[in-house]
């Protein structure tokens, strides 16, 4: 159970190479044992350059697209995880586990620990999980309160002293990287007993515990007869807690309001000690009936010193929050739109913000617009072909706001105009956030 | 060359990680390590530099130092720089223990006679045992720091050597108990008791008291090499061979092993320990040690894999990757024993769960779509190795899995595959439920034609589209609900968007011939149906040189005729041809002649015109299967990535001769004397069949006149040949060596050239008898070719050895035919001619027991040692 080698790659479309290699972090220990176990089909770890090249062709971030290439579009090469192949130098490298978000390409390549060929099943490679729990570790660490390129940038230089404590040998110790820099910071402390590995250090202070809810809904509404519309709430609730003592026993109890739905998929914190199994069973794959456990959701546990999500769930609402209306209709050269939102009247109205997004798809950019709205300003993005309409704070008293007007659109350029498969015709959306 | 500057280094090691390879091979490669490792002492140097330095030797040893010594210099160097270390707190040690540690196990040094080694394993089990090393070497704050990286650095050691540490067990076991951090000390506990246990099954011995002893019971300190060497070097694997680990070698050898009672108690006394205190792990390193507690307590005796069930509830609830993924590995080593059915089912229903939940990120999701794919069964039905849909995990739990086109392609790829394992398993039960996971399967697939179809959509919508088909053509082989409207999809598509081409030509490779055959005619349908200039005539024609065949001549040409006029530019000609290609190819010969002659008078592009004229010839001149040898795929690989130079290399292949071995063997048999000149006959034999055999002689030495080829028309193995008869005419009265070659057909048409080898003629294959003499009149004759041979010619006497069978048996079974007078047994005077005209005479008279006096003359001098040999080897021959 151990890491080969580590990269991270920025990904950058439009330049010569399309990418550069940010980080990257190779463990000759675990290369060695690899050579052993692996046999006469050991490929062994590329330099970064032939591998940047490799992954991004395997990824499709090359702007190469135009061509039909055997090795990345036979149809026989399915690829159901984010686990890859690389040919490199006529020779495949596998397993990279490597996976795209924010522009960073994480990657990592795990021991397997027997020969590949016959290529091993991914479940039995038990560096497999802990190459994604590297990776998710290290996009959290650059990514949480990171607010622009230079933070990224000092947060890039202090990965390598960070490993040395998170991952010496290539063997993952922890997985969240801001432990160790706290490690790094406060290496003078002394630790007393028994200190939990995740837990760096001892709070001192007046005791506290925070717990904030957050929850995003998500719906679709089809005003289709024939077709339900769906929602769903998916929560996290995130908790800090400044208590004294190396392990202080908390238990958080958390209660429905009054005909509030049940909480299901509950996935929790590993600090939590253990779980009614009334919380692990509740699932939304079931059927809902008036049996589902509606609570208290009891969580022992016992924190560590940052703020952590001490569980995520889903729940189902009984009415969406926004009830939305939207209609278009192609008329020859424009487009008519109609939009009405209403506003349940058992959320509460005040918002940080709150906007509309209608995006129009496999068009020209926007040569003219005429619209009505009964509250709120409309942005338009042009070229983007975007029309966002900021709603503020508040909905008016009647909870009740609309939009109507024409759109045309001019030429298409293919480069430029935003592509969807799905948007196509008539078929359209508006996203309210 | 004195320190660098920090700047300096900074330079030189940004050069190093751009290339490594290449930094090395240029002018300061070679010095690069020993640099290091002496700047390292440098006072001028920062902390913050010299840890960039050590960053590196962690990361390339194999290029610092390459080789075994040179690994011993730099860990003993580092060790030495880690023991001058002034006694206050620094940034160094760690890095120097975690560098020397590297460069020993990394380098292949490890092992007794290294003196780094032994300095440095004694050192660290002193640092993870938090004892004092005396002279302020640890200040007091770097102590638990140094603890656990002392920890990590064993833990590394064991794993590059198991059994390393198979003698401190004992008292790695009892820092567990004491004030130390948990997690090095567990993690290295449960390494060691691991491969421990491994090692000892493997030569059949027990644990022995090694939990319980602080010292190492073997003497000579806790280092175990004795145990390292009967590991034979091996490393061990974490989860031998799973899912088929009933038949690995370790398991076999951990259930041959048995514990004495006490053995066993101290084993689970420990494990007990490790998880009861596994709570204070990081997650990470949680999933780390029941990896490696649940295989090697597998199938032991005495230890209950009910140990591991109080985390398991606790385990099941998080959402951590590394968590579940070892839930599922101490399913997949324990089964039953750990889990019941219930809590298979409880387990299945956690996996679908996390594989959905939307706070999860997606490659989360694919890898627990993988793990219920591959999911651990109790009793799994299905072959084993293949992916399959737990019994457990009906249509209900999958409801929320199923695909749709808003995921992205991996997420709908990979529960495409479930929904289609679903839809194999719903074949054999009785419909009801709507919408049948088919139907839903159906639409999804028109979803994605819909989508790939899109004007300007991007490369990877067709790509998925494509993988999908295939995916269900591979899970739902046999089903014609299933592939008809697939097939009538995919012609649908390439209606509407023929620029696909491409993706249904790697298509139509892939499947099978049950969906490849009736695709293959709806599409070359929708080709020829539409004739004339069109945008998309290149694809067309991509698509037709891989669709079409014999049938549906008529329309074919007529599409091609019809297209050849719009085929302006080189590219559409080449598309037209390679139509031509593959028809000429599957024998269609009517009507083709006509358009090749067409399109070698009106291609403008002079190169296609000729072309198109090869072909036409190729198909004037060739048999049908030596052109389809012709315009097969091409025998030598294609030395240029230009289809049209592996195409002409194909036809060089096959229509010029083929170097071969050879597959005819060629025996001299008994020569006949009859004629004028002397006869070789040859027995020919066939490996294989073989057509118009073409052999071809050639005499070393110009001793004969140049000898005729020979035919046969075909030769088959196992069936008697006819004897070949080769005429000579030599020049001189001499032996022989014959080159042969070979020319011939195969079965498969090529044209095949085999050097054979050469042929021996011998002296007395080239003897021939003279004209009888009239009746009575052989004394005579002979004594007036006795005499004719002096005073130009020779005489000799040979001493000619007998055999058992007398003079009598030599002379009948070599010199019958030219006897001219004989007077049985005891003289007979024989006369030879020796073409081109030559004679050799013999007397053979009085012959003793043992042999046989021959008086011989000859009217050439050069027979004459010819002669003497040939005698004297007589007796042997026979």
């Amino acid at each position: 159970m151990a890491q080969r080698a580590v990269w991270l790659i920025s990904h950058e479309p439009g330049t010569p190479l399309c990418g550069t290699v940010r980080f990257s972090r190779r463990y000759p220990t675990v290369e060695k044992r690899a050579r052993v176990f692996n046999g006469a089909s050991y490929v062994p770890i590329p330099e970064d350059g032939p591998f940047l090249k490799a992954l991004l062709f395997e990824l499709r971030l090359l702007d190469d697209d135009k061509d039909f290439v055997e090795s990345r579009d036979s149809c026989s090469r399915i690829n159901k995880t984010s686990i890859y192949g690389l040919l490199i130098g006529g020779e495949e490298l596998w397993p990279v586990v490597a996976f795209l978000k924010n522009d960073i390409i994480y990657a990592c390549v795990p021991l397997v620990e027997q020969t590949l060929s016959p290529r091993p099943p991914l479940i039995s490679v038990s560096g497999v999980s802990q190459g994604f729990e590297f990776l998710f570790g290290i996009q959290d660490f650059l990514y949480s309160g990171q607010k622009n390129d230079s933070e990224l940038n000092t947060k890039l230089s202090q990965l390598p002293d960070l490993l040395l404590q998170a991952c010496p040998f290539g063997t993952l110790l922890d997985a969240n990287l801001k432990n160790s820099l706290d490690n790094t910071n406060f290496a003078s402390v002394t630790q007393p007993q028994k200190q939990p590995a995740w837990k760096t250090g001892t709070y001192k202070g007046k005791p506290q515990v925070s717990i904030s809810i957050t929850e995003k809904v998500k719906s679709m509404q089809y005003d289709k007869q024939g077709i339900a519309d769906t929602w769903q709430v998916v929560g996290t609730v995130t908790c800090k807690c400044d208590l004294e003592g190396i392990m202080p026993n908390v238990t958080i109890s958390l209660n429905l309001p009054t005909n509030g739905s049940p909480l299901q998929d509950i996935l929790v914190h590993p600090c939590v000690t253990s779980l009614d199994s009334a919380i692990l069973t509740s699932s939304s794959i079931d059927a809902m009936d008036d049996s589902a456990f509606s609570g208290p959701y009891k969580f022992p546990l016992t924190p560590p010193l940052e703020s952590f999500n001490l569980c995520y769930y889903t729940s189902q609402v009984p009415v969406p929050p926004i009830l939305g209306f939207y209609q278009l209709k192609e008329e020859e050269v424009q487009l008519r739109i109609t939009i009405n939102l209403k506003l349940h009247e058992s959320v509460k109205n005040n918002f940080e913000f709150c906007e509309a997004h209608i995006p129009f798809y496999n068009r020209g950019p926007i040569t003219h617009l005429e619209y009505k709205t009964s509250f709120g300003q409309l942005e338009v993005f042009r070229e983007k072909s975007l029309l966002i309409w900021i709603i503020g704070q508040k909905f008016p008293k009647s909870m009740e706001i609309s939009l109507s007007g024409t759109v045309t659109f001019g030429a298409k350029s293919h480069e430029k105009q935003p592509f969807d498969p799905i948007c196509i015709g008539e078929t359209a959306y508006l996203k309210v956030m | 060359m004195g320190p660098l500057s920090r700047d300096a280094w900074a330079q030189r090691l940004g050069a190093f990680r751009a290339s490594p390879s290449a930094f090395m091979a240029g002018p300061e490669g070679e010095d690069l390590g020993r640099d290091l490792l002496g700047d390292l002492r440098s006072e001028k140097l920062s902390e913050q530099t010299k840890v960039s330095l050590l960053a590196l030797s962690l990361e390339y040893p194999a290029q610092l130092w390459p080789d075994v010594s040179a690994a011993e210099v730099a860990a003993t160097s580092l060790l030495d720089t880690l023991v001058l270390l002034p006694p206050r707190p620094s940034a160094l040690r760690r890095p120097l223990l975690l560098a020397a540690t590297t460069a020993l196990a990394a380098g292949g040094a490890l092992g007794p006679t290294s003196g780094a080694s032994c300095r440095l394993l004694p050192l660290l089990l002193g640092l993870a045992a938090g004892s004092d090393l005396g002279r302020g070497f640890v200040p007091a704050s770097e102590q638990r720091p140094l603890q656990a990286t002392a920890c990590e650095c064993l833990r590394e050691l064991e794993s590059c050597k198991p059994g390393l540490l198979g003698g401190s067990l004992g008292l790695l076991r009892g820092l567990l108990g004491q004030e130390g951090p948990v997690q090095p000390i567990s993690l290295l506990l449960a390494l060691a008791l691991r491969n421990t246990l491994v090692l000892q099954s493997r030569v059949g011995a027990g644990l022995g008291g090694l939990l319980t002893d602080k010292v190492s019971p073997t003497g000579g300190g806790p280092w175990d090499w004795t145990l390292v060497e009967e590991g034979d070097g091996r490393l061990q694997p974490q989860a031998p061979s799973w899912p088929a680990a009933e038949e690995g070698e370790g398991e076999r050898s951990l259930t041959a092993r048995e514990h004495s009672p006490e053995e066993a108690r101290e084993l689970r006394a420990v494990v007990i320990q490790l998880l009861d205190t596994s709570y204070l792990l990081t997650p990470v390193a949680q999933a780390q040690l029941l990896w490696l507690l649940g295989w090697a307590l597998r199938g032991l005796q005495g230890q209950p894999p009910a140990l591991f069930k109080p985390q398991l509830v606790r385990l099941l609830g998080t959402a951590q990757l590394t968590l579940l993924h070892a839930v599922l590995a101490l399913k997949a080593a324990f089964g039953e024993a750990l889990f019941t059915a219930q809590d298979e089912a409880l387990l299945l229903r956690r996996l679908t769960l996390a594989a959905q939940h939307p706070a999860l990120p997606p490659p989360t999701h694919l890898f627990y779509l993988h793990c219920l794919l591959s999911f651990p069964e109790n009793w799994p039905l299905g072959p084993e190795g293949e992916e399959a849909a737990p019994l457990l995990l009906g249509p209900q739990l999958c409801r929320g899995l199923l695909p749709s086109l808003l995921h992205d392609p991996m997420a709908l790829l990979a529960r495409l595959h479930l929904l289609c394992l679903l839809c194999a398993e719903d074949e054999e039960e009785e419909k009801g439920q709507l919408p049948s996971p088919r139907h839903y399967l159906e639409e999804l697939l028109a979803g994605l034609r819909q989508r790939a179809a899109l004007d300007e959509g991007p490369r990877a919508l067709a790509t998925v589209c494509f993988q999908a088909s295939y995916l269900v053509t591979r899970c739902l082989a046999g089903q014609p609900t299933v592939l008809t409207p697939l097939i009538h999809g995919l012609a649908q598509l390439y209606r509407v968007r023929p620029m696909l081409a491409s993706h249904f030509v790697d298509f139509l490779d892939q499947v099978d011939s049950e969906l490849r055959d009736p695709l293959k005619v709806v599409l070359r349908q929708e080709v020829v149906s539409r004739p004339g200039r069109d945008e998309a005539l290149c694809w067309h024609l991509k698509m037709l040189a891989k669709v079409a065949d014999g049938d549906a001549q008529s329309a074919t040409l007529n599409f091609l005729q019809a297209a050849a006029a719009h085929c302006t530019n080189w590219d559409l000609q080449q598309g037209l041809l390679r139509v031509c290609r593959a028809l000429l190819r599957a024998g269609v010969r009517g009507g083709l002649v006509d358009l090749l002659q067409v399109l070698a008078r009106q291609l403008e592009d002079p190169d296609g015109r000729d072309h198109a004229r090869l072909y036409y010839i190729l198909l004037a001149h060739l048999a049908g299967p030596k052109l389809g040898v012709a315009l097969g795929p091409s025998l030598a690989p294609p030395a240029l990535a230009s289809s049209l130079v592996a195409e002409n290399q194909g036809f060089v292949a096959a229509l010029m001769v083929q170097e071969a071995p050879a597959l005819v063997r060629l025996s001299v048999g008994s020569h006949g004397v009859k004629g004028p000149l002397p006869v070789l006959k040859l027995q020919p034999e066939a490996l294989e069949p073989i057509y118009s055999l073409e052999l071809r002689f050639r005499v070393e030495g110009q001793l004969y006149a140049p000898l005729e080829a020979v035919h046969v028309p075909c030769l088959c193995p196992g069936r008697p040949a006819r004897p070949l008869l080769l005429p000579l005419q030599p020049r001189c009265p001499a032996p022989a060596r014959l080159d042969v070659h070979a020319l011939y057909t195969t079965s498969t048409g090529l044209t095949c050239h085999a050097h054979l080898p050469p042929l021996f003629v011998n002296f007395a294959d080239l003897f021939l008898p003279f004209p009888k003499p009239p009746g009575g009149a052989g004394l005579g004759f002979f004594e007036e070719l006795w005499d004719s041979c002096l005073p130009e010619g020779a005489e000799s006497r040979v001493w000619c050895p007998l055999g058992p069978q007398g003079l009598e048996g030599l002379v009948s079974h070599h010199l019958e035919p030219f006897v001219v007078v004989a007077q049985p047994p005891t003289s007979y005077y024989v006369a030879i001619h020796l073409p081109p005209n030559s004679k050799l005479l013999l007397r053979l008279e009085a012959a003793l027991a043992d042999g046989v006096p021959v008086a011989l003359r000859t009217d050439d001098w050069a027979v004459l040692p010819l002669a003497g040999d040939y005698l004297r080897g007589l007796a042997a021959a026979l």
